[in-house]
């Protein structure tokens, strides 16, 4: 049997070029194993090669997604492997979401075979566990040697189109789909061992998890709406036109604050959506669509609310992360209570 | 309670029986499951889990579900819950495109009427 | 309450006169227990067959399963209620047959499922494929109904588990094993360091073919109430339940409570394990409440500190899982569920129909719409003319080399609830 041939994905930091200082470097094609190829190449032994490494800085890539993914794929099709790996990534979120995106682009749209590997929380786990298989990895380079040893045997069966076992059995973190295992104690026995962790306060790992509903609490009622002040928040990517705050149009990093006191409409050629998740269109000719300040204007003049509160935060919520989009809100949300807002209305999409 | 069916065996029996009010529309076990959802969202509550029986949704053709018989005021929260789960759970068995005998037609009627049947006690002396 | 299981084993089962028990050799007399099942007026014709591990063999549609047992010391005799008088079990001496047991077919309704293949890849999801079975083919009378159908079988089954058990009466088990479950005040006394443990078992309990009987009393109408967990053992509950094979627990399965026996198993070490507590699933939404309040209480009662719970079936008992997770919790009581899963054949769908917060620690019995092929088996006991009709099976699954493509949940016991097999999902 032929090698399997291997093109592997890194970026600036893994092929020794630089830290942040260098992230800003375009794509770059080096024929044979970089940095942690070499240890790649050491577990795949004599069954498969690593042909060439891609070298991609991550501000670059994320700044450029499309012209870098062009240029990237062009370098895997000239060398048409069997498999490609990216990564792994471990927490550093943009290398992270390159990998994942490189990794499904490269299965997709080149038919190539391809594993990553990160940290379970890396904003890229979250964007891409469904569509490739990440290995799931420990939070920093540390974990070259076990990331390494599960990212191997699978990237194998991929290649060799062998079953896939459950996510618990080959490493790699769960993907939204149930995969049926034999386990090597009957139930009875693993719910014995679960309750007794439990009972120790140790940690557990439930074989389901629950959909994830993070549910907020309703609040009490509002007693005197006509007096509150009410503020407007959106995750719809509303903002003023040309996009001051740079906020991306998918798995936003930051969200922004803005005035509209006085504001009692939010005209086209002035307001616009930074969201990439839907036609901006209608949005783009009338934001009060997303983000009704004209309407809310009106109850305040009817006396239906106290008044709007001047501020309003927006941000895109294209696929970005639950964590991220929390931590927006605890950052604004004390804004909110020093100034003595008393209900939000949360618009989306 | 008033039962909401598209099963004549129900439709037979609980005439018969006359305890409950009955509501029997020969449509499909989906269209039953919306007009329960219906009912809920006028205020009724639901009374039997729309999911009864281990007969699963893409197996047997008939649905008997059992409401209140008049609306309250509001909206049933843990009622509406229930049957959009219901219908969610429903949508997920694919279709199954099979022959069905006239045996097995008469056997899931009288399951479902029977799973029905279970609650009619509780239903008597339960204040609605 | 104390008993102890003296286990016989059972290497090989034969037809032979009379029935006995000899080297390991159950030998059956075919006509002794036709006879014993022709008493029932409600039965027009009985055959008896065998069926060993290993053999290329399928049983279908399987009703129930039933160890043969027999109580030879202390109160009662094997289940209580139904075919001995009622009285408490569960202490004193009870012998087992181990490896037989006592399979019935033979089809009530015309959707019938429940597949037990002796070898191949089916067999491995089945628990049932290491047992060597005697397998009762019943037919009724004509005119005979469903419901008393059922009875009918689900008799014959146990009757016949109760005269296989007789053999091992006056044997000398192999290995003999001791539960005990001490009366509350003197178990926190013995134990007081040790948090205390309670097991709850929801039994199905919705109308024909989804019932389950406790001393003969329909769980139906039954109030959460509290067991020593020895009396499953002499068989305090059967089953009456034949729909959705892979996750209902035929009476072996009770008999055999995996989860009572993994908890006595660290019983004294970890924790104290109390009570178990039962309670049901029925269709009326007020009686989940009222149940479910009832199991949260008596939980609460017996001061436990955690608590496993197990499901039976899918749907409507979602509900009352997540009911009973969410109630004992709020009583700050630590819990694990364990239910199997719908997710769709390519595992994609969401797989319970219920979901609280509070269930999150949860031991999956696998997915049921799992696909598998089997192959054709040199022999059928009863009858494939239903595989095409039964819960995940299709009209054209039947391939012309004799092959079959059905979901896992028309296997018998594939993904148990009460965590009697090794599949999982992830």
């Amino acid at each position: 049997m032929n090698k399997i041939k291997v093109v592997h994905y890194i970026n600036q930091f893994f092929a020794q070029i630089g830290g942040e200082e260098m992230a800003h470097v375009p794509p770059e094609w080096r024929d044979g194993p970089v940095g942690p190829g070499l240890a790649l190449g050491a577990a795949f032994g004599e069954e498969a090669q690593i042909i060439g490494t891609v070298i991609c800085g991550d501000s670059y890539f994320n700044e450029n997604v499309e012209q870098a993914l062009d240029t990237i794929l062009e370098m895997v099709r000239q060398h048409q492997p069997d498999l490609l790996i990216a990564g792994p990534a471990f927490n550093a979120g943009r290398y992270g979401v390159a990998c994942g995106t490189v990794a499904k682009a490269a299965q997709d749209k080149l038919g190539v075979k391809a594993v990553t590997g990160m940290y379970v929380e890396n904003p890229g786990a979250d964007m891409f566990a469904q569509d490739v298989y990440i290995i799931s990895t420990r939070n920093s380079a540390a974990g070259m040697r076990d990331a390494v040893s599960r990212m191997v045997p699978l990237a194998k069966k991929l290649v060799k189109g062998e079953t896939i076992g459950a996510s618990a059995q080959e490493g790699y973190l769960p993907r939204g789909v149930r995969v049926n295992l034999f386990e090597k104690e009957r139930g009875s026995k693993r719910a014995v061992d679960m309750l007794v962790k439990k009972l120790k306060d140790q940690p557990f790992e439930t074989e389901y998890p629950m959909p994830n509903f993070d549910r907020v609490a309703p609040q009490p009622a509002v007693q005197n709406i006509n007096q509150a002040k009410v503020a407007l928040v959106t995750s719809g990517g509303i903002v003023p036109f040309g996009n001051p705050d740079r906020i991306e149009s998918s798995n936003a990093s930051r969200y922004g604050r803005y005035d509209i006191d006085g504001l009692m409409d939010l005209e086209e050629g002035k307001w616009a959506t930074a969201h990439g998740g839907y036609d901006p269109s209608y949005a783009n000719q009338d934001a009060d669509r997303v983000l009704p300040v004209d309407v809310m204007r009106e109850l305040e003049m009817e006396g239906k609310i106290g008044s709007l509160f001047h501020f309003t935060y927006s941000t895109v919520g294209n696929g970005t992360a639950v964590k991220s989009s929390k931590a927006f809100a605890e950052d604004f949300v004390k804004e909110l209570i020093q100034e003595n807002v008393q209900a939000v209305i949360l618009t989306s999409t | 309670m008033l039962i909401l069916t598209n099963n004549p065996l129900v439709n037979t029996k609980a005439s018969i029986e006359r305890q409950h009010l009955l509501a029997y529309h020969p449509v499909t076990y989906l269209q039953v499951l919306l007009l329960a959802r219906d009912f809920v969202h006028q205020g009724h509550r639901l009374l039997t889990h729309p999911l009864s029986g281990s007969v699963k949704p893409n197996e047997t053709l008939y649905k008997s579900i059992g409401i209140s018989e008049s609306p309250r005021d509001g909206l049933c929260f843990d009622s509406l819950r229930l049957i959009e789960d219901a219908i969610a759970a429903f949508k997920r068995f694919a279709p199954r495109d099979r022959e069905i005998t006239p045996q097995m037609d008469s056997d899931f009627q009288l399951v479902d009427w029977t799973l029905l049947q279970s609650a009619f006690s509780s239903a008597l002396t339960h204040p609605l | 309450m104390k008993l102890e299981l003296g286990y016989i084993p059972i290497h090989n089962i034969q037809f032979g006169d009379p029935s006995r028990v000899e080297d390991g050799v159950l030998y059956v007399n075919a006509e002794d227990i036709k006879t014993l099942i022709m008493k029932d007026e409600r039965v027009a014709s009985a055959e008896v067959e065998l069926a060993r591990p290993g053999e290329s063999v399928r049983i279908t549609p399987v009703k129930d399963v039933v160890e043969p047992r027999v109580k030879v010391d202390g109160p009662g005799g094997l289940f209580p209620g139904t075919v001995s008088r009622v009285k408490t079990v569960g202490s004193g001496k009870t012998h087992v047959l181990k490896g037989a047991a006592v399979v019935t077919t033979g089809r009530i309704v015309g959707f019938q499922e429940g597949i037990i293949d002796m070898s191949g890849p089916g067999a491995q999801y089945t628990p049932f494929s290491k047992t060597n079975n005697i397998v009762l083919i019943l037919r009724p009378r004509d005119e005979l109904e469903p419901h008393e159908h059922e009875v009918a079988v689900r008799m014959a089954g146990l009757k016949t588990a109760a005269y296989l058990g007789e053999l091992a009466r006056n044997l000398t088990p192999e290995t003999i094993e001791t539960f005990e479950t001490l009366p509350l005040k003197e178990g926190m006394e013995q134990y007081k360091d040790l948090p205390r443990v309670g097991y709850v078992q929801m039994l199905q309990s919705q109308g024909l073919l989804h019932d389950t009987y406790v001393y003969g009393v329909d769980a139906k109408q039954i109030l959460p109430t509290i067991l020593y967990p020895t009396e499953v053992m002499d068989g305090a509950i059967i089953s009456g339940n034949c729909v959705s094979a892979c996750d209902k627990n035929p009476t072996y399965v009770h008999q055999n409570n995996p989860i009572v026996h993994d908890l006595f198993a660290r019983h004294g070490k970890d924790f104290n394990f109390c009570a178990m507590i039962i309670t049901n699933e029925n269709v009326y939404l007020a009686d989940k409440a009222r149940s479910s309040d009832w199991t949260a209480k008596l939980c609460e009662f017996l001061s436990l500190d955690g608590v496993i719970v197990s499901e039976e079936g899918f749907g409507n008992p979602d509900t009352d899982l997540m009911m009973n997770a969410r109630k004992i919790t709020d009583k700050g009581i630590k819990i694990v569920l364990l239910t199997d899963e719908y997710a769709g054949q390519d595992g994609s769908s969401q797989s319970l129909a219920d979901a609280h917060v509070s269930a999150d620690a949860v031991v999956s019995g696998g997915n049921a719409n799992q696909v598998i092929t089997l192959p054709r088996m040199g022999k059928v006991i009863g009858s494939e003319a239903y595989v095409g009709t039964i819960a995940g099976g299709w009209d054209k699954n039947k391939q012309p080399d004799g092959t079959i493509m059905v979901e896992l949940q028309a296997i018998t016991g594939a993904t148990s609830e009460v965590g009697f097999g090794y599949l999982s999902a992830r």
